[in-house]
């Protein structure tokens, strides 16, 4: 904001620390790619549009919040030097040169808080804005910066850390892996069940940190008699978030590199959006191509056993009405639709299609590394309100989804707009309830 | 200069001139785009990049995959009416100076009969760009000249098919020229980008098997 001086002279009183607006431009810059730079200077009429489908918007009625405002924040800078009428008259198109302090807090406000790169507003854009793209070319401008949210970069580092320091975690997590081993041993009755680590193996399974995300999926292995393994390093990327690609890099490389080690045909990544995104089309382009094996969610795995009449199933188990909430990254930018729908239809009895749904389905509000920011809780469970009404809608008791953010919102969603849920679980979650439901003649024999 | 001498530098010359602008400066943005790193998929696909762009254009005129036109549909026709009277108007910027023939009496009124309604949702447009508290919020004065200009555009288009008489050719082309020469540097240009951005977000779509979708 300019203040004017006696004498006629001008002061910025909230500028941006000296060279911080300078290396933002320099920053946005590096980010102005083709996809980018289509949606950066008129492709975007303001007509408006996407403003009511925006989860954001449609909880708070905040138009700054809505996916062209907050486009705009970005726009706006990008137009400054790229389009024609806005470097001559900027004023006539809304596009800005200074960069303030206050920008940049509106900026961390829009695109971290508010935003959850969900993408909704781009699939119902008639001319195809990509507000997500500008979005994450802002944060990772103010990663640059020093500003982005100091607990994605803390978990981004932490991942980093586990590997430089691997022979010091190593010892504990196998204990923990024996534990959990023990489990999955009990729940089938087979004193030969295994969770194998750090074997060659057709499968690297990768699971997020939480006996939630192994116990299940390895009973499931163990039931098929699949080759698999266990990867010692978690799936989540957080540096993905913070668009801080050498980060993502270096934690994605812990496990393609012990893939490629194990030699494995395939990575399977547990249910968690980001890490599947990551994995199945960051990954590639931040290396340059396709990676040397095959990349599924476990979901799709789950549906290819299901299919194929692998597992015993008994949906008697799961007679609750359940809902199943595609995650954002596994749906909407995935098109993981069909598989995680074909595995509750066979392992549940009662199950409920919430509207809309599939590629048009809300976002829970917890994405984008929202979940992370404790700071963010009362926004973030403001900004679920329509994937909580969603919710309520269908009937459902129980939520089933595949990714673990998801799953976190949708619990305090329940808490927070009182809907009588009695849990939200994952897919392989459900399906082991049945598949041990089914089993449960047998281990009673067993036993 | 006599008025006809002024009137035909204005129907053929100017036009030219102006045309020839716009295809230029469209080139040139057009290159600029091009010649942009992009970051396309590198994964194995799912999909098909063609099926994918195909699908991204084709989304317009199914009202019914987006939420964004299936609730509020009447917005969606006003969106087709405005588009369908803004391409006849720009057809007619060619026809009448260098295809008279083909502008018998029938094909003008049928073309005003299309632009008109282009017009009036232009009314409504402006109307609700200053009423609604959202769309004043998100609006530059480039979003509101722009509806102007397109106004005048069609406003003397309709005049100049139904009235055909010197005076409003002369201001028919005149605002088509200066329109020309505007348009690269407005909104109005989403037109040249809308292709690029369903080319690139259809074919990310359809690479990943999102839409059109796979059956695995």
């Amino acid at each position: 904001m300019a203040r004017r001086l006696p004498g006629g002279q001008t002061m910025t009183t909230d500028a941006t620390a000296p060279g911080t607006a300078e290396l933002a431009r320099a920053e946005l810059e590096k980010r102005f790619n083709r996809l980018v730079g289509t949606s950066a200077t008129n492709l975007c009429t303001h007509c408006g549009w996407c403003i009511d489908t925006c989860h954001v918007y449609l909880a708070t009625g905040d138009v700054r919040l809505s996916p062209v405002a907050k486009a705009d924040l970005i726009r706006r800078h990008y137009k400054r030097s790229h389009d024609w009428m806005s470097r001559v008259f900027p004023r006539w198109t809304g596009a800005r040169r200074d960069l303030t302090e206050d920008e940049l807090d509106d900026w961390v406000e829009a695109a971290y808080q508010a935003c959850t790169l969900c993408e909704r507003c781009v699939v119902n854009c008639p001319l195809g804005v990509e507000t997500p793209q500008l979005l994450a070319a802002a944060r990772g401008t103010l990663t640059a910066l020093g500003k982005s949210p100091e607990i994605l970069g803390q978990l981004a580092d932490a991942a980093i850390a586990r590997e430089e320091h691997l022979d010091m975690f190593s010892g504990y997590f196998l204990d923990q892996i024996g534990v959990l081993e023990e489990e999955v041993r009990d729940k089938l009755g087979d004193p030969t069940a295994r969770i194998p680590v750090n074997e060659p193996a057709d499968i690297l399974y990768v699971p997020l940190s939480g006996a939630h995300t192994i116990v299940p999926q390895a009973v499931i292995f163990n039931l098929v008699e699949a080759s698999w393994t266990l990867s010692m390093f978690e799936a989540s990327n957080y540096a993905m978030f913070i668009g801080d690609i050498p980060r993502a890099k270096k934690i994605a490389m812990r496990v393609i590199a012990e893939a490629e080690r194990l030699g494995v045909r395939e990575l399977v990544v547990s249910e968690c959006g980001h890490a599947y995104a990551a994995f199945r089309w960051e990954a590639p382009k931040w290396f340059g191509g396709p990676l040397p094996f095959r990349v599924r969610s476990i979901v799709e795995v789950l549906d290819e056993y299901v299919r194929d009449g692998l597992l015993p199933i008994d949906p008697t188990v799961n007679a609750e009405p359940i809902t199943y909430h595609d995650p954002c990254n596994l749906g909407r930018k995935g098109g993981v639709f069909d598989e995680p729908r074909r595995v509750l239809a066979a392992a549940a009895l009662d199950v409920r299609e919430m509207t809309p749904t599939k590629a048009q389905n809300f976002c829970c509000g917890g994405g984008g590394g929202l979940v992370a920011e404790t700071d963010w809780a009362e926004q973030r469970l403001t900004f679920g309100a329509p994937k909580a009404n969603q919710i309520a809608a269908t009937g459902a008791t129980r939520v089933i989804t595949s990714c673990d953010n998801c799953r976190h919102q949708i619990t305090e969603l329940g808490e927070r707009y009182d809907i009588a849920l009695t849990d939200v679980v994952s897919v392989s979650e459900l399906l082991m309830d049945a598949v041990l439901a089914a089993k449960g003649p047998d281990l009673q024999e067993e036993r | 200069m006599t008025f006809d001498t002024a009137l035909h530098f204005v129907e053929y010359e100017l036009q030219i001139v102006a045309l020839t602008w716009m295809a230029v400066l469209y080139t040139v943005k057009a290159v600029q785009l091009s010649r942009l790193p992009m970051p396309w998929e590198q994964g194995p696909p799912r999909g098909g990049r063609a099926a994918g762009t195909l699908r991204g254009y084709a989304g317009i005129f199914m009202p019914w995959t987006r939420e964004s036109s299936r609730l509020h549909l009447w917005r969606w026709f006003e969106f087709g009416a405005y588009h369908v009277g803004a391409l006849v108007a720009i057809v007619i910027t060619f026809t009448l100076p260098f295809a008279p023939g083909v502008m018998t009496r029938g094909v003008s009124i049928a073309c005003a009969v299309l632009i008109t309604p282009a017009l009036l949702v232009g009314f409504v447009r402006i109307y609700r760009r200053l009423a609604r508290p959202e769309l004043r919020f998100i609006s530059s004065l480039d979003d509101h000249v722009s509806l102007v200009s397109l106004q005048s555009f069609f406003f003397t288009a309709v005049m100049v098919l139904l009235f055909d008489t010197p005076g409003w050719r002369m201001t028919y082309f005149l605002v088509v020229a200066a329109f020309l020469f505007y348009v690269p540097f407005s909104k109005i240009s989403h037109y040249v980008y809308y292709f690029f951005a369903h080319a690139l977000t259809g074919s990310r779509y359809s690479w990943r098997g999102v839409s059109p979708g796979v059956r695995r």
